[in-house]
């Protein structure tokens, strides 16, 4: 039986959505498909990592008392020894070998690649979208410059950073002024529509770009699209993206936002995004036809593997399609999208797994290594065998390398 | 091994005696046969969990006093015999009484029996009187299997034209029935009775509680075979319900091999009601579908077509049988196709649900006997455009036939070609698992210890358009 560990929480905003993703589907259907040792990997919105059968439930999370359980576990370690250990320290220390990584966090020092860049120095193979893709569409502002550069259509946009702001205010504002109200005032980084606001008049802009920085330090300004439908659409796979129902979320009076995604239909059980949204899309054969090629398109472009959802802005009138943003870990992997498409969640979760062992056995075969002599080229004492070591060591760069700690 | 035989001397021992005497309905037979099959006693109460009621803390406290009473032995042994006499009461005490405490907890059960007995006596002597002298006519249903259903469709299309009570939930033993009595107004046009059969005898007993006008006999299987041991012997007692009505009109389910053989083709008033029709009430085209069932209904030559939520198409021999006590009764043809059109699945019972993904869950959990499963399996066979899920933990109390019903069980859904089987694992499941590879299944076999471990799993293997049937449930006494 392999074992898996499924890594949720996080220091993000999305934290208890993550954890949710985390048990609905995937531990779940894990567990239920008999196939895996699962271990879930929690990490607190301290950065502290923790580990324990019990939280393969998710109402060990609902608890009121769960922070202070939590205080009483043992914090974990990874240790990066021929692939990743969970390690229990102490005097009665454990540790566990892990197969095959399932992470399901959203948003910061998660899904922005930071995990994924933690995962690739471990040698294991991991789900999802790789360190790139998801850094390209944690931020915004390089999702819109990127899929621009390749011809895909974008809402005009201005952005700025938290510096440019306090210092430049008056230039960033006469960037802001070139684009038509209303306007949508977005951090950058962040995902689950936190820190966005509608911006109809003038007047409401600054406390609009104050509560976009109070989030990040990097905002993004981009003009509405008038006769508005918005969509999204969940992919997956790796060279041949496959695309799941075009869906077209209800629920919003205003805005998509936090309450609109998460907390609306409040039905349980149903994970996140559940119960608020037409799948599929009531948008024409033709338009979702060509949602599903842009889809797959972006897909492409940012290098996205296993899963990714693509969210589109439609002028209802003009027909026209915009790329709004991509987001690489899809809350609760919009398993109730690919359950009306036919996949259920045991083929979703466990189709997942099998691309990440099979992109990890790929690059295997890719050489990120070679024989050279530049070291002893360069000045300075030699390291020759007639002369002894001289200098602090270092262990060796490939294989084995030192043990990280958290 | 020493779980099992420590599982017997922790506290939890107690509540699972206590809690095992609940789900069998303080019958001491049954609570005797479970505790005779049990060798682990550390995980019980897995189905339910034991209901705090008056009774159950009476139990508590005579538990706990024997066992105080053990304890108090063990302490005389120690204090007053010879040293090689108190180790052996002291080994003995300790050794047996687990053992002591499950049986002798059976004797403040044994007295309130005794207790009671007198007083049932009285209670169902009254009711029979006020029975007797109730004007309604009286509808009596015995059966293996199908009677609640039966009852259900009586009430709801003879409800259209009269007023119906029948005993709530499964009330149909002399006390639950006298009970009901008890609550008549007196005003009921039509009172509707299940006829509950455990040992022979019982059937006859609630003939004559009940002095019926008409019978109904449902059919005989191998469902309670445990209890009767042979078929004939269920055969003999369900049909005690024929030998009481003598020449008062019975309907016998013609679709039912060992109630046709049964019925005596020279009494006239042995009516057989099958898919067909019912006597000069006759039915064609028959359409079921997930949104119900539809046929021809013709009724003294005149044909219209009727209606019913109910799915499958053995529905159609009851739904015929209650036109015909209702065109009987003087019902006009608008009442009984309006009452046919109102009868719909009752709880547990081939109910349909289909949640928000568009899975489509067919409740049959209360379904437990081979013919009701050999129904359903022709129903999934029906369905097109669906992959089609059947769950099931196989039957209970087949007795001698379990090998030969839960094969044919497999060979039938083989036949049928149904997509997936989730067995849930237990004595019978390797019989399906046989009939299935005998006629060379070619769907997907999964498999899971408990059944709560396969409800939960279910959500994750299923798609939209998806048909799943849950088939039988598994009670803990049979675990």
């Amino acid at each position: 039986m392999k074992t898996i560990a499924v890594i949720f929480g996080g220091r993000s905003v999305e934290h208890d959505v993550s954890i949710i993703t985390a048990h609905i589907p995937i531990i779940e259907t894990l567990i239920a498909s008999q196939k895996f040792d699962v271990w879930p990997v929690y990490i607190a919105k301290d950065g502290s990592w923790y580990s324990g059968k019990k939280m393969n439930e998710l109402a060990f999370f609902k608890q009121p008392d769960f922070e202070e359980q939590l205080a009483r576990e043992k914090k974990i370690q990874l240790s990066f020894d021929k692939g990743l250990s969970l390690v229990w320290p102490g005097l009665m220390s454990k540790s566990v070998h892990i197969d095959v990584v399932f992470p399901s966090m959203h948003g910061t020092f998660g899904e922005d690649g930071s995990l994924m860049g933690l995962l690739r120095m471990a040698g294991v193979p991991f789900v999802g979208c790789d360190m790139t893709a998801s850094a390209v569409a944690m931020d915004k502002v390089l999702t819109k410059q990127v899929l621009a550069q390749e011809g895909i259509p974008v809402v005009p946009s201005a952005w700025f950073t938290k510096r440019e702001w306090l210092d430049e205010s008056a230039q960033v504002r006469g960037r802001i002024s070139k684009l038509k109200l209303p306007l949508f005032v977005k951090p950058a980084h962040l995902g689950s529509s936190i820190g966005i606001t509608k911006v109809k008049k003038q007047s409401e802009l600054q406390n609009a770009l104050e509560v976009a920085i109070h989030y990040d330090d990097k905002i993004l300004v981009e003009e509405g699209v008038e006769n508005l439908i918005e969509v999204t659409l969940p992919i997956m796979g790796d060279d041949i993206p496959r695309a799941a129902l075009v869906e077209r979320p209800l629920n919003r009076a205003e805005l998509f936002d936090f309450n609109g995604k998460y907390m609306s239909g409040g039905k349980k059980g149903g994970g996140a995004n559940s119960a608020y949204s037409v799948i599929p899309a009531d948008i024409g054969e033709k338009l979702t036809r060509h949602v599903i090629e842009m889809g797959k398109k972006v897909y492409r472009i940012l290098g996205c593997s296993g899963i990714a959802r693509v969210d589109f802005l439609i002028n209802s009138i003009t027909k026209k399609v915009y790329v709004i943003e991509v987001n690489t870990m899809p809350g609760s992997l919009y398993h109730h999208n690919w359950k009306k498409d036919g996949v259920s969640n045991m083929e979703l979760v466990l189709g997942l797994i099998k691309m990440a062992e099979d992109r990890f056995n790929a690059q295997k075969s890719t050489n990120y290594t070679f024989r050279s002599d530049i070291l002893n080229k360069v000045g300075g004492p030699s390291t020759g065998a007639d002369h002894g070591p001289v200098g602090p060591s270092t262990g060796p760069a490939t294989t084995g390398g030192p043990k990280a700690l958290l | 091994m020493i779980t099992r035989i420590l599982s017997r001397y922790r506290p939890l021992y107690i509540r699972s005696l206590i809690y095992m005497l609940q789900v069998c309905e303080y019958s001491i037979r049954d609570y005797v046969a479970w505790y005779g099959r049990t060798t682990d006693f550390s995980n019980v109460e897995r189905r339910k969990t034991l209901i705090k009621t008056s009774k159950v803390y009476v139990l508590y406290v005579c538990a706990y006093a024997i066992v105080i009473a053990l304890v108090a032995i063990a302490y005389y042994a120690m204090a007053f015999a010879e040293f090689t006499p108190r180790i052996v009461v002291l080994v003995c005490t300790a050794l047996l009484a687990p053992y002591i405490l499950a049986y002798v907890i059976l004797i403040p059960l044994v007295l309130v029996r005794a207790l009671q007995i007198p007083v049932e006596y009285v209670l169902i002597g009254q009711a029979r009187k006020k029975l007797a002298r109730h004007k309604g006519l009286k509808i009596a249903i015995a059966g293996s299997f199908g009677k609640t259903s039966m009852r259900e469709i009586l009430k709801t299309v003879l409800s259209e034209g009269a007023r119906v009570a029948s005993p709530p939930f499964s009330y149909n033993t002399p006390l639950g029935i006298a009970r009901f009595i008890g609550e008549l107004r007196g005003d009921e046009e039509v009172l509707i009775f299940e006829l509950g059969e455990y040992y022979p005898g019982d059937i006859a007993k609630l003939c004559k509680l009940i002095d019926p006008h008409i019978g109904i006999i449902t059919g005989i299987n191998e469902a309670h075979l445990e209890k009767f041991g042979t078929l004939e012997k269920t055969a003999s007692t369900i049909f005690e319900l024929a030998e009481y009505l003598k020449y008062k009109p019975v309907y016998i389910n013609g679709e039912n091999e060992v109630a046709r053989k049964n019925a005596k083709a020279t009494l006239r008033n042995h009516i057989l009601y099958s898919q067909e029709g019912v006597g000069d009430c006759r039915t064609e085209n028959l359409k079921s579908d997930l949104r119900g069932t539809s046929f021809g209904l013709v009724l003294d030559g005149v044909k219209s077509r009727v209606k019913s939520k109910l799915l499958g198409l053995h529905t159609i021999g009851p739904l015929a049988v209650s036109a015909h006590i209702a065109y009987r009764l003087g019902f006009n043809r608008k009442q009984i196709e309006a009452g046919i059109g109102k009868t719909k699945a009752f709880s547990h019972r081939l109910e349909p649900h289909e949640d928000k993904s568009g899975v489509i869950t067919l409740d049959d959990s209360y379904n437990g006997n081979p013919d009701g499963v050999h129904a359903i399996i022709d129903f999934l066979e029906s369905l097109e455009g669906h992959r089609r899920w059947y769950v099931t933990p196989g039957l209970v109390e087949i007795g001698s036939r379990t090998a030969e019903v839960h094969k044919e069980i497999g060979r039938r859904i083989a036949a049928a070609r149904l997509e997936k089987v989730v067995l849930i694992k237990n004595s019978v499941t390797p019989y399906i698992e046989q009939g299935l590879r005998e006629t060379n299944y070619a769907g997907e076999i999964l498999r899971f210890d408990d059944a709560l471990q396969a409800y939960a799993a279910l959500p994750h293997l299923t798609v939209k358009g998806d048909v799943v049937l849950l088939q039988n449930d598994w009670p803990d006494q049979y675990a």
